[in-house]
């Protein structure tokens, strides 16, 4: 017992911060002490750095009781205490946004700032900016003004950084400054000059007339400060690379002549810029790169890790430049610094050649347990790249893979494996095998729930495929036997998919199953119940609709219907098609070019684009009887860029009417549109129902109008329809600067590019994860098959990626990926139809002269099928 | 701090420290009168409308003062009564030549002497009737008249004429807040004590 105590009492002995356990109702007491006179420097001293600590430690603390310690704190005022009065400054920046009528420091802390002591100046200039506000601000511009051209360099810096956060809030006021601004950014001081630079920069950011000529007087003037060269640089790049300015512009010479900077900062970032430029030459990029590859001998590391690190990064796009280094590389690859070695490796594994693969690997297997996470990352990136390059070469990775998931290593470092190893399966139809055993074998001892389900899941799809589908059923049920519970159920999910596939084992997946219907838990029993049933029933319809290929409805919407549901119960049983369809995330097609780049998608819940057009459309009462929001479009643009107005049109289908919303930007700093809508004629038996008209549009503030129109009932074949719009509004000038219109208007007109609704527009994406099921589900009752004949295209990629745009349906089984050197490919495309109809397209096509294309299209509604073929034909 | 010290700040060894209120409206002249009670060694600063508050310190022949110099405007009025707790005295200053305002002044001088950190206490209170060297300025006994300060019964007070901008009446004042201070704060410590 005693022993016990002990050990408690180490361990809390062991953390040596003494701020640990602290109470903040007991440091609140003893805030009282500010109270009493007179005062004791060192005692507040720490009870305000207490108060600082539990304010950064995410302690949550009441208005009522902040704002007493708060006025409390500003009795320490009458201390000349310096540390003390500095302390103060930081709690009044700390606590500026929780208590209330902190402005009741601002005469004391104008007071500081314009005093003698030079100590107090900048910090109170920093604590003066953060509790004013925009009216307040008036008050204070006069000291601002001459603390901006301070001689005093701390003070003159933290006037210019306040001002550059207070131009975030009133814009206005701080480009009164301009002049007392260009004044510091002549200042021999470095820090004064940047930050002024920074100020006048961003008060003229969205201005570009003005950066450049800005840009124009520093780049001759010239600058005494490293970091405002380096700014520069910066501005001058962005500048490049939003006018689209070519290499000849002066700005680029600037960039380039500071590559001769004796300031190896300024030079890194000009070599930097330069590399990160879109479309560069290789005789542009010459220099830059010389420049970097000098660094990579530099003794210092830190210039040898920026330099290994910026050629990583352009190592992919222009590997022929970065070949040049690759002798410099070599030589850092033993490193003493694990960070540079690893980068210059996984550089060199991008620019290498094939052959160089294997050695390289061996080099970093050699450290790979020395370097930390992150880079760990860096590498398997690296490798998943290669695997893209050479994928003869997946026999080694994989097994560099599975060695590096053995290891220890973080959530983010494992989850880039697994997801290597997914993309390398996923590209290799061959390595699928060894991929999945080195799979099974991770999730035996895996701690991470979302990785183990993330396999489980993978291997419910891919598993039942492979010659010997019964070896995987030990790894998956010993989840079931083993794990915690969201494991447990995604293992029953993916055992029902083995059986639903493989008749064989059917009756052992069933045996199986009954065992998991025992669960403890509620999730695991439920879908072991439901899988069960299904199972038996032993019919492939139901197969590939219940196990297969799961709902395709927006989970948000379905929470919403079904709540909408309960509130108003009716005799009629809930009907799903009336749930919106989940849109497919366009990541997926991204799959292919960045495997890594997936871990990063958002979460699944989000509400996705479609949802929140929905809430906005339900919102408005005019739309509120046309069902569920069906699809929305992505944006089409009706305008020229750079015109006057820019309009762009969302075209959202309900199962029996269009709305059109257009979202208009109104460029012109002199008028005020109103009564903004967008006339449209259809060239079918559309009908124009309702115009929905932006009240106001002032000048760019975005604003939205609507059309309402009705599909023909009558024609459910005439699915696509050319509309011509004219843009109605009535303008009022106004003044560009103060923004007041005149009082009377005139209308007028503006014609906008002509809108065509296709059939992509009725059909909704839907992935079907086994499609072979799924088309038996569908059945062959209204299937039809047609032959085409594709002139104009020559090559199966471009047939393909022509399909797949025309009728905006899914690709399903990576089908939209043709094998190279291949003659014949089969595309497989899923889709829901207006009206909830399944829909799938079988497309078989064949490359002669030009390309031949036989189309089977099964549905289950006739009408459909005659659409779809009609519309490609 | 132990009762010796106590003890010895009682005979007068020590100079005592004492927290003063500057309060009364905006324009009424309050920073003007501390600037002039501090020790003079920053003259001709210009004198601008306090936001919030500031605080001065200077001292008289047996005292020293923590003057809270709050400011007048009537958005900030509300944040007077965070500093009523602690204090030992009120300085109030009147514009003597706003008669418009005067009844807004009474408002603010009642709902001050009511607080309930103030109405228990027997602090001395200090009246300025300001700007009397303005030509149509009130006396201050038509100023007190106007503020029924008669009404006041359970605390000493004593209201002076002056002119912050020369310094006329103050010295008068502080002697009369000195004594009435010293008298408080030697109370308010047995009280403290006795506790």
């Amino acid at each position: 017992m005693i022993k016990k105590f002990d050990k408690k009492d180490e361990e809390s002995g062991s953390g040596s911060n003494p701020f640990q356990h602290l109470e903040k109702s007991a440091v609140l007491q003893e805030a009282r002490i500010f109270n009493e006179t007179p005062i004791n420097p060192r005692r507040c001293l720490h009870i305000l750095t207490k108060i600082i600590y539990l304010l950064n430690q995410g302690e949550h603390f009441g208005t009522t009781e902040a704002t007493e310690a708060f006025f409390a704190m500003t009795r320490l005022f009458q201390s000349n205490d310096q540390t003390l009065r500095r302390m103060c400054y930081l709690t009044i920046k700390e606590m500026a946004n929780i208590s209330e009528d902190v402005i009741i420091v601002t005469s004391s802390l104008t007071k500081d700032m314009t005093g003698k002591d030079d100590v107090y100046r900048g910090p109170a200039i920093r604590a003066l900016c953060r509790i004013t506000d925009t009216t307040m601000l008036q008050a204070i511009e006069r000291y601002m003004k001459q603390a901006i051209v301070d001689k005093v360099p701390s003070v003159s810096s933290s006037a210019l950084v306040s001002s550059l956060h207070m131009v975030k809030m009133s814009y206005d006021v701080v480009k009164r400054w301009v002049n007392e601004a260009q004044e510091a950014a002549s200042s021999d001081n470095i820090m004064v000059q940047y930050h002024a630079l920074g100020l006048l920069y961003h008060l003229r950011k969205n201005d570009r007339l003005a950066v450049t000529k800005m840009l124009n007087k520093f780049t001759k003037s010239g600058l005494k400060s490293p970091f405002a060269y380096c700014m520069l640089i910066r501005i001058a790049s962005k500048l490049l690379d939003e006018t689209e300015g070519g290499h000849d512009s002066p700005l680029f010479d600037f960039i380039e002549s500071c590559l001769r900077n004796k300031n190896e900062m300024v030079v890194y970032e000009a070599a930097s810029a330069i590399v990160h430029m879109p479309n560069c030459t290789a005789r542009e990029l010459a220099p830059a790169v010389s420049v970097l590859q000098l660094f990579c001998s530099s003794p210092k590391a830190a210039l040898r890790y920026a330099a290994v690190r910026t050629l990583n990064k352009v190592a992919m796009k222009h590997p022929s430049a970065v070949t040049a280094c690759n002798l410099d590389l070599e030589n850092l690859i033993t490193d003493s610094n694990r960070s540079i070695a690893t980068l210059a490796i996984t550089t060199l594994l991008k620019t290498g050649s094939e052959s160089s693969v294997d050695r390289l690997m061996k080099q970093i297997s050699s450290f790979v347990s020395e370097i930390s996470d992150e880079f760990k990352v860096v590498v398997v990136q690296a490798i998943s790249a290669l695997c893209q390059k050479y994928p003869r070469k997946h026999s080694v990775m994989m097994n560099f893979l599975s060695n590096m998931l053995r290891d220890d290593g973080g959530f983010e470092y494992k989850r880039a494996i697994v997801d290597c190893i997914i993309s390398i399966i996923e590209e290799n139809p061959e390595s699928k095998e060894t991929g999945l055993a080195h799979l099974c074998e991770f999730i035996e001892d895996c701690e991470h729930t979302v990785l183990a389900t993330k396999i489980l899941h993978l291997l419910g799809k891919e598993g039942p495929r492979t010659p010997q589908p019964s070896k995987y059923i030990r790894f998956i049920f010993n989840r079931v036997v083993l794990e915690s519970e969201a494991v447990r159920a995604a293992a029953v999910s993916a055992l029902a998919k083995f059986g639903a596939q493989n008749d064989d084992l059917l009756p052992s997946v069933l045996v199986l199953m009954q065992r998991c219907m025992m669960d403890s838990d509620d999730e695991v029993r439920d879908r072991a119940t439901f899988y069960m049933n299904v199972l038996q029933q032993k019919q492939k319809a139901l197969n590939a609709a219940y196990i297969f290929n799961g709902l395709s409805v927006s989970i948000p919407g379905l929470e919403k219907s079904l709540h909408q549901y309960t509130l108003d119960p009716s005799e009629k049983p809930f009907d799903m098609k009336t749930v919106p369809l989940a849109t497919t995330p366009i990541t997926e097609q991204k799959t292919e070019i960045a495997p890594v780049a997936t871990s990063k998608l958002p979460e699944k819940l989000a509400p996705s684009r479609q949802d929140i057009y929905q809430e906005q459309l339900a919102a408005i009462p005019e739309f509120q009887g046309l069902g569920p929001l069906f699809k929305s479009a992505e944006p089409v643009q009706l305008t020229e860029a750079e015109t006057e107005y820019v309009v762009r049109c969302i075209k959202h289908t309900f199962s029996r009417h269009m709305v059109f919303q257009f979202d208009c930007t109104n460029t012109l700093n002199d008028q005020l549109l109103q009564k903004v809508l967008v006339q449209m004629e259809p060239s079918e038996s559309y009908e124009v129902l309702h115009y929905l008209p932006a009240a106001s549009l002032p000048y760019s503030q975005p604003g939205s109008c609507y059309t309402l129109v009705r599909l023909p009932d009558d024609d459910p074949t005439a699915v696509s329809c050319t509309f011509s719009c004219t843009m109605k509004y009535l303008v009022r000038d106004c003044d560009p600067n103060t923004g007041e219109p005149d009082d009377d208007g005139y209308d007028d007109e503006y014609v906008l590019e002509d809108l065509e609704v296709t059939v992509a527009d009725h059909i909704q994406k839907v992935l079907k994860p086994n499609f072979g099921a799924a088309w038996e589900e569908v059945g062959d009752e209204f299937e039809k098959e047609e032959t085409f004949a594709l002139a104009s295209v020559r090559t199966l990629d471009e047939a393909v990626k022509n399909i797949v745009s025309f009728l905006g349906m899914q690709p399903c089984e990576r089908s939209d990926k043709v094998p190279e050197n291949k003659n014949s490919h089969i595309l497989f495309l899923a889709g829901v139809f207006r009206g909830g109809h399944d829909t799938l397209v079988r497309a078989r096509l064949a490359l002669a002269d030009g390309v031949t294309m036989q189309v089977t299209v099964r549905s289950d509604e006739e009408t459909v099928v005659d659409v779809i073929l009609a519309s490609v034909g | 701090m132990g009762l010796l010290d106590k003890l010895s700040g009682w005979l007068g060894l020590r100079k005592k420290e004492v927290n003063v209120l500057c309060l009364g409206l905006d324009n009424s002249g309050k920073t003007t009168i501390i600037n002039q009670l501090k020790p003079a060694n920053t003259p001709g600063q210009e004198v601008v409308p306090t936001i919030g508050f500031n605080i001065e310190k200077f001292k008289s022949s047996s005292l020293s003062f923590t003057v809270f110099d709050m400011s007048g405007q009537s958005r900030y009025r509300n944040l007077w009564e965070h500093y009523y707790k602690e204090s030992h005295a009120i300085i109030f200053v009147i514009d003597s030549s706003d008669k418009l305002r005067m009844v807004v002044a009474k408002e603010e001088l009642d709902t001050l002497l009511s607080h309930e950190d103030i109405c228990s206490k027997k602090l001395p209170v200090l009246f300025f009737a300001n700007k009397m060297d303005l030509h149509d300025a009130m006396s201050s006994v038509k100023v007190s008249q106007m503020l029924c300060l008669e009404t006041i019964k359970d605390k000493p007070w004593h209201i002076c004429a002056s002119n912050a901008i020369e310094g006329e009446g103050l010295k008068e004042g502080v002697d009369w807040l000195q004594g009435n201070a010293r008298a408080f704060i030697m109370l308010y410590y047995c009280h403290c004590v006795v506790k």
